[in-house]
C-alpha cells in the first residue's frame, strides 16, 4: 500500500514549487490543536480527573455517598500497609499472573507453529484456537464453573476425577489459570502466527541447504526472530494479567473463592470502594497496583530501550 | 424516575442511523425495553434478590397485583443475591437512581446508611394501604425501626433448616409414628441419626449436605449453634468483645467432624444430592419449592438443638425505600401501595418457604395446611439466632465475610478450630474498632451518638 | 516445518509423514479448545434434570426449552440490542477521535504538544480495573451513572489507539499530502479525503479490536449500571438471574447466545479481523 502511494506522489513533483509548498503546508499546520482536542476532552474527563480525584480521595474518609467526607492525611495508607488482605490479594494476582502468562506464552507459540505450518485446514485451527477470545468473560466464567463442577462438570468426566475444582484451596487458583489460558491463548497465537509470517522465507531456505533439519531450523531461525513478539506479548499479558477480575469472581459468583484463595486485586478494591462503601480507602490502595503496574511498564521501556542501545 | 436519561430512541437518532442496527436486524430497537412501553400508567421500579426457590412465589405474587391495580405498572428485577445485590443498591442510591422500592435483609439496614441511602416510610400511605403495626411480629418490626422513624417494613423471617428424606430415613428406623424425625438433643444424638441413615446407601454418596466449603453458610450455621450455647459476640456498649473462643471451639469442632468423618463431601453441589438421594441437607428454607417441585418424600426442622438451647440462624427480608433525592408523587405511593400489598398476601409467599411476619396469616388455614412449613415455622419464630444487631453485620455483610472464610477453614481442615476461633475473636476486635464509613463513627459511638 | 519445500512438490501428495502427524496434533488440540463449547451447546440442549444427571455428550432427549426459556425471559434480547448500541457508539466515537488525535499528533505542531503525548503515553498505564472507584465517583458526580452515556464515554479514551494510529500516520510517506496542499486543499480535507482512504487497514484494525473490547467489556458496564434494563450482555448475565436459580442449561444457553454473535462474524471476516488483531498488537511493538 506504502509503496503505491509513494510512486503516485513522485511525479508531480517539482522542486521549487513543493518547496515553498512544504514550508506553508508546514506554517499552515501549526495550531493543530483542533486536532487533539475532541480526544482530550474525553482523556481529560476520564483518565486525568479520575487519577488527580483519586489521588484526593485516598487522602480522605470518603463514603460512596459523598458527603462526611473528611481529610485524613496518609491514615488509608498506613492502614494499606497493615491490611493482610492488600497483601494476600496482590499476591494472588501475582500468582495468577505468574502461573498464566508463562502457559500462554508456550500454547500460543505451539498452536502458531502448528497452524503456520501444517498445510490443510489453516482456517479451521485458527478458528478453533480463536473462538473462545471472542466470547465475555462473563460467559467464560459461567462456563468453567459448570465445567468444573465435581459430579457432574465436563472436565472430571473427561479425566476420570472427583476433584472438586473450585471447592479447595488447592486447585482455586489453577481452575481460574485454565479457563483463562482456554480463553486468551488465542490473542497471543494470533500475534505469534503474523510474526511467524514475517519471517523471510529465504532465510529458511538458506539453512536448508546447509543440512539444517527442521528442529535445528525452529531453533535458530524461529526463535531468534520470534524475541521481540515474545516480549510484546509477554509485557501485554503481564499488565493484563495482574488485573484479572472478571472470570475469577463471575465462576466464584462475586466472593472470595475457597478460603479466599482468589480474591485478586482489583477484586478487593471494588469489594472496599463498593460492598463496604469505603470509597477513600479504595482510591489508596488502587494507587499500590498502579505502581506494580507502572513498574512493570518502565521496566519494559528500559528493556526496550537497552535492546536498542545494544543494537547499534 | 428510573427511565434512563438518555433513551434508546434519542441516542439513536443522535448517533445519526447507525448502520450495524439495520444489519443486525433489530428493526425495533426503540421497542427493547418493555418498560418504556409502559406508557401513562404510573410505574414503580422494584428491586429483589429473590433468585433461589422462592422466586417464582415473588413473580406470581407480582403478577397478582398487577391483576388487582392494573394502573400501576410494576417493572421488577431479580438481581444476584448477596454482595453483589447490595453493591448495585448502595451505587444505585449513591448515584440518584435508585428503584422506588426494594428488598433488603434487616441486618444490613444499620449499615445502609438510614437517612441517606435509605428513605423512611410514610406511614400515612402505609396505613391507607392496610398496613398496621399491630398485624406484625412486634421483634420483627422494632428492629426496623432507626431514631424512631420505619425505614424497613418487615415481610418474613427465613431460617436455616435440616431437610430429611423421609424415604431414607424411614428404612433407617429414625423416624417416628408421625413419619416425622425427632430433632436430636445432642452431637452423640446427632452423629448416631447420620450414622444409622449412611447404612442405607450407596458409597459415594453423602450423608449431610453442610456447604462446609461456603462461607455464608458456615457463617449461619455458626451462629445457630453459638447461640444455642448462649455464646454472645460484643458487650451492649459495643465496646468490648465479648466472644467465647471455648464455645465457638466447641462448635467448629462440632461442624468440622461431620467432614472428618465422612458425613458431608466437600465441593458436592448439596441441594442436587439431595435430590438424588442424600438422606440429609442443611439449607435455608427457600429451598422448599425447589424440593417440593421435585417430588420427593422430605421433611424440615430447623438445625437440631445438639448443644441443649433450640436456635437456628434466622434473617429477615424486609421492603426498604432506597434514597430518591425526589422521592415522591406517584411512584413513591405506588411503591408504598405495591409493599402493602407483598406483605399483606403472605400465604402466597409462605409457599415461597419462608415464615410471614404478617401476623394473619397464621390464622389462614391455607397458610397452616402448606407442608413443611407446619414443622418448622412455629420454632424458627419462638427460637431465631441473629446476627449482632450493628452496622458491619446483616447477610453477606462485612461480619459474614470476615467470619465465614475462618469457619470455612476450619471446616475443610486447614486451621484447626481453637485457632480459627480465636482468629475470628480478633477479626471481630477488628471490626469493632473500624469506623462506618457512612458516618465516621464506630459501633460504640453511634450508640451514644459521640463523635460527629 | 516442511513449508519451504512445499512449493516445490506441489504435483506430490501434500501429506508428508510430517504433515499427518502436525495435523493430527493440531486437530486434537483443536478438539480440546472446541470440547467446552461442545458441552455447553450439549447442557444447553439438555432438560434441567437431565444436565445434572449422570454426564454424558449427547442428549437423550434433545429440547429446545431452554433456549425458548432465555429468550422469553425478556432480558436477554434486550441485553443484546443495549450491547450492539454501546460497541458501535464506542466504536465510532473511538475511530473518530483517535484518528483525528493521532493525526494531530502525527503531522500537526501546536504547544504543548510533546506534553500532551507524554500525557498520552502515561494513560496506557490506567485502566478502569484500577481507577474503577475514582472513576466511578468521577461519572457520579457528572450524573452519568445508569445512563448509555455513562457506559460509552468511558471507554471512548483509548491512549493505545491513538498511539498504535500515530505509528500508522508517521509511516505514511508526506508527498501525497503535500500534493493535495499545493492543490488547494485545507488540512481537515486533507485528512478526510486522502489520510483516511489511505488508513483502511489501521482503521478496521483499531475498530474491529475496539468493538470485540467493548463488546465484552465486563467491568465498567458492571461498575456503571445498575438498572437491570440498561445492563450489556456479559454484565446482564453475570449479576441478574431468573428468578428461578441456577439452571444450567439456561445458563449455557445464555452464554451462547451472549457469544455466538462475534464467533459468527469471525467465522465469515475471519481474515480481516486475524490481520486487524495481528497489526493492533504488532504495532505496539
Amino acid at each position: 500500500m506504502t509503496a503505491t502511494v509513494a510512486t503516485a506522489t513522485l511525479r508531480p513533483r517539482t522542486t521549487t514549487a513543493t518547496d515553498s509548498a512544504r514550508l506553508r503546508w508546514g506554517r499552515r499546520f501549526q495550531h493543530g490543536g483542533w486536532f487533539v482536542a475532541p480526544f482530550f476532552v474525553l482523556y481529560g474527563l476520564f483518565v486525568v480527573v479520575p487519577v488527580v480525584r483519586g489521588l484526593y480521595l485516598s487522602f480522605t474518609d470518603a463514603n460512596i455517598s459523598g458527603d462526611h467526607t473528611s481529610f485524613i492525611g496518609l491514615a488509608n495508607y498506613r492502614e494499606a500497609l497493615q491490611d493482610d488482605l492488600v497483601w494476600s490479594s496482590l499476591w494472588h494476582s501475582v500468582k495468577f499472573t505468574l502461573w498464566v502468562v508463562p502457559m500462554i506464552v508456550v500454547v500460543a507459540l505451539l498452536m502458531a507453529l502448528l497452524a503456520h505450518h501444517t498445510v490443510h485446514f489453516k482456517w479451521l485451527w485458527r478458528l478453533c484456537f480463536f473462538a473462545p477470545f471472542l466470547l465475555p468473560s462473563a460467559v467464560v466464567g459461567n462456563l468453567w464453573w459448570w465445567l468444573f463442577q465435581p459430579t457432574n462438570g465436563m472436565v472430571n468426566h473427561v479425566l476420570g476425577l472427583q476433584t472438586p475444582w473450585l471447592a479447595q484451596k488447592s486447585t482455586a487458583m489453577l481452575a481460574v489459570v485454565i479457563a483463562t489460558l482456554w480463553w486468551t491463548v488465542g490473542f497471543s497465537f494470533l500475534l505469534y502466527l503474523a510474526a511467524l509470517q514475517n519471517i523471510p522465507q529465504h532465510l529458511y531456505e538458506a539453512a536448508e541447504l546447509d543440512g539444517a533439519g527442521p528442529f535445528r531450523r525452529l531453533l535458530h531461525i524461529t526463535v531468534p526472530n520470534l524475541r521481540n513478539i515474545t516480549g510484546l506479548v509477554l509485557a501485554l499479558q503481564i499488565l493484563a494479567s495482574l488485573q484479572v477480575f472478571d472470570q475469577a469472581v463471575v465462576m466464584y459468583q462475586f466472593g472470595p473463592g475457597p478460603e479466599e484463595s482468589t480474591r485478586t486485586f482489583v477484586q478487593y478494591t471494588l469489594e472496599q470502594g463498593f460492598t463496604s462503601y469505603r470509597v477513600g480507602y479504595a482510591s489508596a490502595i488502587s494507587f499500590i497496583l498502579f505502581v506494580v503496574i507502572a513498574a512493570v511498564a518502565l521496566g519494559r521501556m528500559w528493556l526496550l530501550r537497552r535492546r536498542e542501545e545494544d543494537a547499534r | 424516575m428510573g427511565l434512563p436519561d438518555l433513551n434508546r430512541r434519542r441516542l439513536l437518532a443522535a448517533a445519526g442511523g447507525l448502520a450495524v442496527a439495520g444489519s443486525f436486524g433489530f428493526a425495533a430497537l426503540g421497542t427493547g425495553a418493555d418498560a418504556l412501553a409502559a406508557g401513562a400508567r404510573t410505574r414503580v421500579t422494584y428491586w429483589n434478590l429473590f433468585s433461589g426457590g422462592d422466586g417464582g412465589n415473588m413473580v406470581a405474587m407480582v403478577d397478582a397485583f398487577q391483576k388487582a391495580t392494573p394502573d400501576i405498572a410494576v417493572k421488577a428485577s431479580t438481581l444476584t443475591w448477596g454482595g453483589p445485590y447490595y453493591t448495585k443498591l448502595a451505587m444505585a442510591a449513591a448515584g440518584s437512581r435508585a428503584p422506588d422500592l426494594a428488598v433488603m435483609h434487616q441486618g444490613r439496614v444499620p449499615g445502609f446508611a438510614p437517612g441517606r441511602l435509605l428513605d423512611p416510610w410514610d406511614m400515612d400511605l402505609l396505613t391507607k394501604y392496610g398496613v398496621k403495626e399491630a398485624d406484625f411480629n412486634p421483634v420483627l418490626w422494632q428492629r426496623g425501626i432507626v431514631d424512631g422513624k420505619l425505614y424497613a417494613l418487615p415481610l418474613d423471617i427465613h431460617v436455616q433448616l435440616n431437610f430429611y428424606r423421609t424415604d431414607i430415613c424411614k428404612k433407617a428406623g429414625l423416624l417416628d409414628a408421625d413419619g416425622k424425625l425427632p430433632s436430636a438433643t445432642s452431637t452423640d444424638d446427632w452423629f448416631r441419626i447420620l450414622k444409622s441413615a449412611r447404612k442405607q446407601l450407596k458409597s459415594g454418596v453423602q450423608t449431610l449436605g453442610l456447604h462446609a466449603n461456603d462461607q455464608n453458610f458456615s457463617w449461619w450455621f455458626f451462629v445457630a449453634f453459638y447461640q444455642q450455647l448462649a455464646g454472645t459476640y460484643f458487650d451492649d456498649a459495643r465496646t468490648d468483645v465479648t466472644f467465647d473462643t471455648q464455645k465457638a471451639t466447641r462448635v467448629l469442632e462440632f461442624l468440622r467432624r461431620h467432614v472428618t468423618d465422612g458425613y458431608a463431601i466437600v465441593g458436592e453441589a448439596d441441594a442436587e444430592a439431595f435430590l438424588a438421594g442424600s438422606p440429609f441437607t442443611w439449607e435455608g428454607d427457600w429451598s422448599v419449592p425447589y424440593y417440593s417441585g421435585a417430588k420427593v418424600g422430605y421433611g424440615a426442622q430447623p438445625l437440631p438443638p445438639v448443644f441443649g438451647t433450640p436456635a437456628t440462624h434466622a434473617e429477615s427480608h424486609s421492603f426498604v425505600l432506597p434514597h430518591q433525592s425526589d422521592r415522591g408523587g406517584a411512584a413513591n405511593e405506588g411503591a408504598h401501595r405495591l409493599a402493602a400489598y407483598l406483605v399483606t398476601h403472605a400465604t402466597a409467599w409462605a409457599g415461597g418457604g419462608h415464615v410471614p411476619a404478617y401476623l394473619p396469616t397464621f390464622k389462614d388455614p391455607a397458610y397452616l395446611q402448606l407442608t413443611p412449613q407446619d414443622e418448622y415455622s412455629k420454632p424458627a419464630m419462638e427460637h431465631p439466632a441473629t446476627e449482632p444487631h450493628i452496622w458491619f453485620a446483616g447477610s453477606t455483610g462485612i461480619l459474614a465475610q470476615r467470619l465465614g472464610p475462618i469457619i470455612a477453614a476450619s471446616n475443610l481442615g486447614s486451621t484447626k478450630p481453637d485457632t480459627a476461633a480465636r482468629r475470628m475473636k480478633s477479626a471481630l476486635e477488628q471490626l469493632l474498632a473500624m469506623k462506618n464509613p457512612m458516618d465516621g463513627r464506630t459501633a460504640a459511638q453511634e450508640l451514644t451518638g459521640a463523635g460527629t | 516445518m516442511t513449508t519451504p519445500t512445499h512449493l516445490h512438490r506441489k504435483s506430490r501428495s501434500t501429506w508428508t509423514p510430517a504433515q499427518i502427524a502436525l495435523t493430527t496434533v493440531a486437530a486434537a488440540l483443536s478438539l480440546i479448545w472446541l470440547s467446552p463449547l461442545v458441552w455447553a451447546l450439549s447442557t444447553s440442549l439438555k432438560t434441567p434434570t437431565e444436565s445434572v444427571a449422570s454426564p454424558h455428550w449427547i442428549p437423550d432427549h434433545f429440547t429446545l426449552e431452554s433456549w425458548k426459556g432465555v429468550l422469553d425471559a425478556g432480558n436477554i434480547p434486550n441485553w443484546f440490542v443495549n450491547s450492539v448500541v454501546v460497541s458501535v457508539c464506542v466504536t465510532v466515537i473511538v475511530l473518530l477521535v483517535a484518528s483525528l488525535a493521532a493525526y494531530g499528533f502525527a503531522r500537526t505542531e501546536f504547544r504543548g504538544k510533546g506534553t500532551l503525548m507524554a500525557l498520552t503515553m502515561a494513560g496506557l498505564m490506567f485502566s478502569p480495573a484500577i481507577l474503577g472507584v475514582p472513576l466511578f465517583t468521577t461519572v457520579q458526580s457528572l450524573g452519568m451513572v445508569d445512563t448509555y452515556w455513562g457506559m460509552i464515554l468511558p471507554q471512548c479514551a483509548p491512549a493505545a489507539m491513538v498511539y498504535i494510529l500515530y505509528k500508522f500516520f508517521q509511516s505514511l510517506p508526506k508527498e501525497l499530502e503535500e500534493a493535495a496542499f499545493i492543490d488547494g486543499a485545507g488540512r481537515w480535507r486533507i485528512f478526510f479525503t486522502i489520510v483516511l482512504p489511505l488508513s483502511k487497514p489501521s482503521l478496521s484494525a483499531v475498530g474491529i479490536f475496539t468493538f470485540i473490547a467493548s463488546w465484552n467489556n465486563f467491568i465498567w458496564p458492571y461498575m456503571v449500571t445498575n438498572n437491570p434494563d440498561l445492563m450489556t450482555m456479559p454484565n446482564g448475565i453475570a449479576t441478574v438471574q431468573n428468578a428461578f436459580g441456577i439452571v444450567w442449561p439456561q445458563l449455557m444457553a445464555g452464554g451462547l447466545i451472549a457469544g455466538l454473535p462475534l464467533i459468527v462474524v469471525f467465522v465469515f471476516f475471519q481474515s480481516q479481523i486475524v490481520r486487524g488483531v495481528a497489526h493492533t498488537g504488532l504495532a505496539g511493538q
